[in-house]
């Protein structure tokens, strides 16, 4: 426990944290005000109310979930990266490991605590989303009656869940990645490439893609209300939601299970 | 509680490569409870190598670690909650301030009595700069930070890899005492350094290493005990008598350079090995044959033993220059 607690200290404290959630915030405000101040200019009625749609309430809420999730699993790989990258770089987990200090406990509890910044992150993201898109309808005239739908409303919870478990499987992944090579660059370049990587493969290999571990996430959180995001596999036709969710499960697992085995047997220099 | 006299941390055919290239070929190393011991090598020896073997960051390929007297293997992590440790460079936090990287650190591994953080700001000299971030440290400041790391949790074995790096003249003095207040205490401390002039100031044993073999090991004055030399300088004219007169105490080296001032061109140094307190009976052997020293200076050679049994060498020269340290300095004629 003093070492969960004491990793969320660490984190609250630290630049990326809040680097991760600005861009976030940043990217999804761009958008929002983008598409309002389109729909208000917009001479084609059809492509203004496309415009809208990010500024709509109800459906602006799908709408930013299904964004914070897509792009939000980039920058969890990036920041899942960051941290476990920068514990052997820094040279941080050989002062622990040197009093002591198990290392799988380690792991684990440094990871729980990025798992708990994950969700405030998002929760963060998604609020002042809602403002913002709430600023943008303003600007485009569009009325926000849509905000206390009740259906809308019910259907958040289930989803912001499966969203933040999708997004934690990600940061694992980029985790367990950083901690194999030992770098926060080296692990957050991976973690991009296997991103990227990942949505290129899926033009070739579209049934083995569809197992693979943003793909899934991806698909974990497509309950036909979000869409799957932003960076979603066109060409991968996507697992069932709820299968989709077990190998997100698997992924997560298999990715910490990695973390630990190789910080287990780690011969640790530097 | 290991009672004195007992070993605080012994190593036995410790072994270790990486790949192809060993780094420690069988390592005995037996430390005694209580003292300041200085583990001594050139780069690329294995001291850092011993240092990681010996906070379990490294696993033995063979041999055996006793830490406090019992058995430190894979898995024995929790021997570690007794030893305070600072290898290689100090690592924190860069954007923590000293105070939170202390903090984090206590979390880890053994518990940390509550004021202990702030007593070790203090005693290490940076409770006024405890708030900063550690980025914006200095490395004598850093490695202040590692030390007072090293002994959050009030270790009875303390492994300290270069301590003296980056501090200042200050700095290092006063990190001696704390380290010989520990040791007096009844704690052990195990040093590693490259600065063999500090090793000679504060360590009571000393362990050398050497390809990754200990090469010597013993107390200070049983391994200086035939490394002492007295030097004197005499007129050129006298170097035959003089050389003569004191051969018949121990061997003489003549330097062949001229000594330095205005008498460059006719005094010549005379090198007698025999300890520091010897430099009088030289003093008095030489003015008994009616010449009269105008310099002598004596002094113990860690440098010199350590470059015989680690393959280096130096002129005896060097060797005073560098890291001599003078009983009897200054000229006596």
């Amino acid at each position: 426990m003093r070492i969960f607690t004491n990793g969320l200290r660490k984190l609250v404290g630290r630049p990326v944290s809040f680097v991760s959630v600005g861009l976030l915030v940043g990217l999804l405000g761009l958008i929002v005000i983008a598409s309002a101040t389109v729909a208000q200019r917009s001479e084609s009625a059809t492509a203004a109310q496309r415009a809208l749609a990010m500024v709509t309430f109800p459906g602006a809420y799908d709408l930013i979930l299904s964004f914070m999730l897509g792009l939000g699993g980039l920058v969890a790989v990036i920041y899942g990266a960051a941290i476990a990258g920068s514990e052997w770089g820094w040279g941080t987990l050989k002062n622990a490991v040197a009093r002591g200090e198990s290392r799988t406990r380690y792991v684990l509890a440094t990871f729980a605590a990025i798992a708990v910044m994950v969700a405030v992150g998002l929760a963060i993201t998604f609020v002042l989303g809602i403002a913002i898109a709430l600023v943008g309808a303003t600007i485009a005239g569009v009325s926000t009656s849509g905000l206390s739908d009740a259906d809308a409303l019910a259907r958040l919870p289930a989803l912001a869940a499966r969203g933040w478990f999708s997004v934690v499987e990600q940061a694992a992944l980029g985790f367990a990645i950083a901690t194999l090579t030992r770098s926060q660059l080296a692990g957050i370049g991976a973690g991009i490439a296997f991103y990227f990587g990942e949505g290129f493969a899926s033009l070739f290999l579209p049934d083995i893609v569809k197992y693979m571990p943003f793909a899934v996430a991806r698909a974990a959180v497509d309950t036909g209300a979000t869409g799957g995001g932003p960076g979603a596999g066109g060409l991968t036709e996507a697992l069932a939601p709820d299968t989709a969710l077990l190998l997100v499960a698997a992924w997560l697992v298999g990715s910490l299970v990695v973390a630990v085995g190789f910080t287990e047997r780690a011969e640790i220099t530097g | 509680m290991t009672s004195p006299g007992t070993l605080a941390l012994s190593t036995r055919g410790l072994r270790k490569s990486y790949g192809s290239r060993l780094a420690l070929d069988g390592l005995d190393l037996s430390v005694p409870t209580g003292v300041v011991y200085g583990f001594l090598g050139p780069n690329g020896a294995g001291k850092t190598t011993t240092m990681r073997l010996l906070t379990g960051l490294l696993h033995p390929d063979a041999g055996a670690i006793e830490l406090l007297g019992r058995p430190f293997r894979r898995g024995d992590r929790q021997r570690l909650f007794e030893v305070g440790a600072l290898v290689e460079s100090p690592s924190f936090y860069p954007y923590l301030s000293g105070r939170a990287n202390l903090r984090s650190l206590a979390a880890a591994g053994a518990a940390v009595p509550r004021g202990r953080i702030e007593e070790l700001l203090e005693l290490v000299g940076l409770r006024e700069r405890a708030n900063d971030k550690v980025s914006g440290y200095s490395l004598g400041m850093k490695q202040r930070l590692g030390i007072a790391g090293a002994l959050l949790s009030d270790p009875r074995l303390l492994l300290l890899d270069e301590p003296a790096n980056g501090l200042d003249p200050a700095g290092i003095v006063a990190m001696r005492e704390t380290l010989r207040r520990l040791a007096a205490a009844g704690k052990t401390v195990f040093v590693s350094s490259h600065l063999l002039a500090e090793v000679q100031v504060l360590a009571d044993v000393v362990g050398i290493i050497a390809a990754g073999r200990l090469v010597r090991e013993g107390t200070l004055d049983s391994l200086l005990g035939d490394q002492g030399v007295v030097r004197v300088r005499v007129p050129a004219e006298q170097l035959g008598p003089a050389r003569s007169t004191l051969e018949s105490i121990a061997p003489v080296e003549a330097t062949e350079a001229p000594a330095a001032g205005s008498d460059a061109d006719r005094d010549r140094w005379l090198t007698v090995h025999v300890p520091p307190s010897r430099a009088a009976e030289v003093n008095r052997r030489l003015a008994e044959a009616s010449i009269f020293a105008s310099g002598l200076e004596s002094g113990t050679e860690l440098e010199q033993l350590f470059l015989e049994l680690t393959g280096g060498g130096a002129s005896i020269e060097g060797v005073m220059q560098g890291i001599g340290t003078p009983d009897a300095g200054g000229p006596v004629a």
